[in-house]
């Protein structure tokens, strides 16, 4: 079989700005070229923290000690401790009863705000005070507010006359302290979840009201048939990011109650970190951070389904 | 003059980088010699600038360039784990009670700069040695403790003619009086240092411990403890406010500065603090000795601090000399112990009877004769499992649930299960 020779065409020799410039132009290399950045970024601070906490997770890593894999022991272990138990329930709790009084509030406010009020901008940027202070700091505000010796809660009911002196121990007793971290959560939650709701209001076209309004429908059956359809999406949404956040929550147990009294509002994070970084077993810190991890990514991908479902 | 080639140039640093590249050490010539030293933010405020001034003047006579870092407590075990994973931060770095046993196996034995110290000041003292001398070895030089100690209002036991007790036992009709003038006694009953602190020093007097001296032996189930519980169950009942079930580190001080509780056990701060502020109720705190148990047993708590170099360092040896420096030359380390008060006291035993107890008549006690002192988990070594029992607040839990409702016997059992299983984990 001979084998035959093809011609060669030779073309011009283009400049290196020329050939930088066409090859920015195919856009299969543009696309990736623009992403990477970010994608680099996700990287380094998501992608290798997360791989390292599931890592350690499967290891029985001590601080400054070799380790090795044990595959699942410290998932299994953590369920003979009384104090993961406890933390488990509370997380679920916790999450439970701030997220569906965030929602119910969130709508109502947002309702609210999105009348014609007057300040409405004032009023709109007040509420989004709790979100843009320090959870930290304002935190340390209610442990004041909460502090058994200068309870200005207490002091104020007292002074008219809703509870008997001394008040309620916030921080001392099981229900009253898992109510004081669900209360600063939800105090500090609501404005992410008004402000997300009244964007959503604000982008459901007028005619539908009006076209409601001359079906004969009233305000609720305005917001039943109308409102709540239309908000799916972004509730859906809202939920999703607000349930990690609350499981993950740390800022407002370490500063309110440490997690006590005796484990009652311990979370994940905080026992975490007992664990992890007090005591020095990251493998067991990692393992508790990561419990949850499973179902949550199940959650996330249930719902984002459920939006992209909604928007098609 | 012999010129150079370009090429022989280049060809010559080349060489010279690649050299300091492999061997990860700056050539002599280019080295200062430069340490960091990462502590806490001292309860004796003036004792952190003390340590700045002194850390100037390390420089000056050594030449050894000093940064001294300052975080906040809480943050130190996260700051240090960082350190550790990552092998690079500090060279030295500020130790509290039980670290060095933690962060053994990245730490340097300075058992030669010890060694030092206790040939010009003596041994050191227990609860300081059980702190940093880590199997053997130690892990970290121990520079000053801040001892638990018995605060009273002086004023309204005397108001009352209340007689200073001498035992644990002896406080409870004192509280009972106290409570009823609405000065309760002041003993945290929640998930805090503090109330290990206290628990611990009535625990060991009455004969009762967590863990075995071996270690491994659970033994927090005992009459010994069935009676330390029964004791906190009429404590809280007759003479403390249910307010102590919340309370943090900070609760019992400010209660006693604030006017309201009438008896604490904590480090002397809570009189600094209030002495220093000028509060109307300084004139009025004053200490006495530790408690003792049935037996006439008295011991106490004690959180002692060391300075530890990590492993990681590259300037080991300037490290020492820091140390040494700091406590080795005794005008020096006289100088840092008075800036911080009585707070922040020798833990040699020729420095004992230390001129800073002569600062003010309310120190007098806390000399504490007689009274034996411990970290944290004692009689057993500090070791994971036992600082992990400490840490997960497994004592302070009991204690609270027995004095809500649940029985002396299952709260025991509840502790003593809960310990088990850390020791066979």
């Amino acid at each position: 079989m001979a084998i035959g020779t093809l011609p060669v065409t030779t073309t011009a020799r283009l400049s290196l700005r020329e050939r930088v410039s066409e090859l920015l132009d195919r856009e299969h290399i543009l696309g990736p070229l623009f992403v990477s950045p970010a994608f680099i970024l996700i990287l380094l601070l998501v992608a290798y923290p997360f791989c390292m906490a599931v890592y350690f997770s499967l290891s029985n890593a001590f601080i400054g000690r070799p380790s090795h894999l044990i595959g699942i022991k410290n998932f299994i272990n953590l369920w003979d401790s009384d104090a993961f138990r406890q933390t488990f329930q509370n997380a679920f709790v916790f999450t439970g009863v701030a997220v569906a009084v965030k929602l119910v509030m969130g709508v109502a406010l947002a309702l609210l705000l999105n009348q014609d009020l007057w300040f409405k901008r004032l009023i709109r940027g007040i509420v989004l005070l709790p979100w843009v202070i320090p959870t930290a700091l304002s935190t340390l505000g209610w442990w004041w507010m909460f502090n058994s010796l200068y309870s200005v809660v207490n002091w104020s009911g007292i002074a008219l006359g809703i509870m008997d002196p001394p008040g309620p121990n916030w921080l001392g007793q099981r229900y009253y302290a898992m109510t004081a971290v669900i209360l600063v959560n939800i105090w500090r939650g609501l404005p992410f979840f008004v402000i997300t709701i009244l964007a959503g209001l604000v982008s459901i076209p007028k005619e539908l009201y009006e076209a409601a309004q001359a079906d004969g429908a009233g305000p609720w059956a305005r917001f039943w048939y109308v409102t709540l359809p239309m908000l799916k999406g972004v509730l859906a949404i809202v939920v999703l990011f607000s349930t990690i956040f609350t499981f993950s929550d740390f800022n407002i147990v370490y500063v309110l109650t440490h997690g006590g009294p005796i484990n009652s509002t311990h979370l994940f994070a905080t026992l975490s970190r007992q664990i992890g970084l007090e005591s020095g077993r990251i493998g067991e810190g990692a393992a508790i951070s990561l419990y949850l991890f499973p179902l949550l990514a199940f959650v996330v991908y249930a719902q984002l389904r459920y939006v992209r479902r909604q928007v098609n | 003059m012999s010129s150079m080639s370009r090429r022989r140039f280049v060809a010559a640093t080349s060489t010279g980088v690649a050299g300091i590249l492999a061997a990860r050490v700056a050539p002599a010539v280019g080295q200062t010699r430069e340490i960091s030293y990462l502590c806490w933010n001292n309860f004796a405020p003036a004792s952190d600038k003390k340590l700045g001034e002194i850390g100037q003047r390390f420089t000056k006579d050594t030449g050894i360039k000093l940064k001294i870092d300052h975080i906040a407590a809480p943050q130190q075990p996260a700051k240090y784990a960082s350190e550790v994973q990552t092998q690079s931060g500090h060279d030295l770095v500020e130790m509290r009670m039980h670290f060095p046993w933690l962060y053994e196996p990245q730490l340097v034995d300075v058992s030669d700069v010890v060694a030092g110290l206790e040939k010009q000041y003596g041994k050191v003292i227990s609860s300081a040695a059980e702190a940093a001398h880590v199997k053997g070895t130690w892990r970290a030089v121990p520079q000053y403790h801040a001892q638990f100690v018995c605060a009273y209002r002086e004023d309204l036991f005397k108001k009352a003619s209340l007689k200073v007790p001498e035992t644990w036992e002896d406080l409870y009709p004192v509280g009972k009086e106290l409570k009823k003038m609405g000065n309760p006694l002041g003993i945290a009953i929640s998930q805090n240092y503090d109330t290990i602190s206290t628990a611990s020093a009535v625990m060991w007097s009455y004969g009762a411990k967590e863990i075995d001296k071996d270690g491994k032996t659970v033994a927090i189930n005992s009459p010994a403890t069935a009676q330390v519980v029964e004791w906190y169950k009429k404590m809280y009942r007759d003479c403390m406010d249910p307010e102590v079930l919340s309370w943090s580190d900070a609760s019992n001080n400010e209660s006693l500065q604030q006017g309201k509780a009438g008896w604490i056990h904590n480090p002397v701060s809570a009189y600094i603090v209030a002495r220093d502020r000028k509060l109307v109720t300084a004139d009025g705190i004053n200490h006495h000795k530790s408690l003792a148990g049935p037996t006439g047993q008295r011991h106490e708590t004690d959180a002692p601090r060391s300075i530890g170099i990590w492993k990681f360092s590259k300037n080991v040896e300037a490290s020492k000399e820091w140390i040494r420096y700091l406590l080795g030359k005794r005008e020096v380390y006289d100088e840092y112990i008075m800036s911080g008060s009585a707070f922040n006291l020798p833990v040699y035993t020729n420095m004992q009877d230390h001129p800073v107890l002569k600062t003010d008549p309310k120190y007098v006690h806390l000399k504490n004769e007689g009274a034996q002192y411990h970290t944290y988990g004692w009689p057993a070594a500090p070791s994971d499992k036992v600082q992990l029992i400490t840490n997960s607040f497994i004592v302070p839990n009991m204690l609270a649930k027995a004095v809500t409702g649940t029985s002396t016997k299952d709260a025991i059992a509840w502790a003593e299960n809960e310990m088990k299983k850390i020791i066979a984990g």
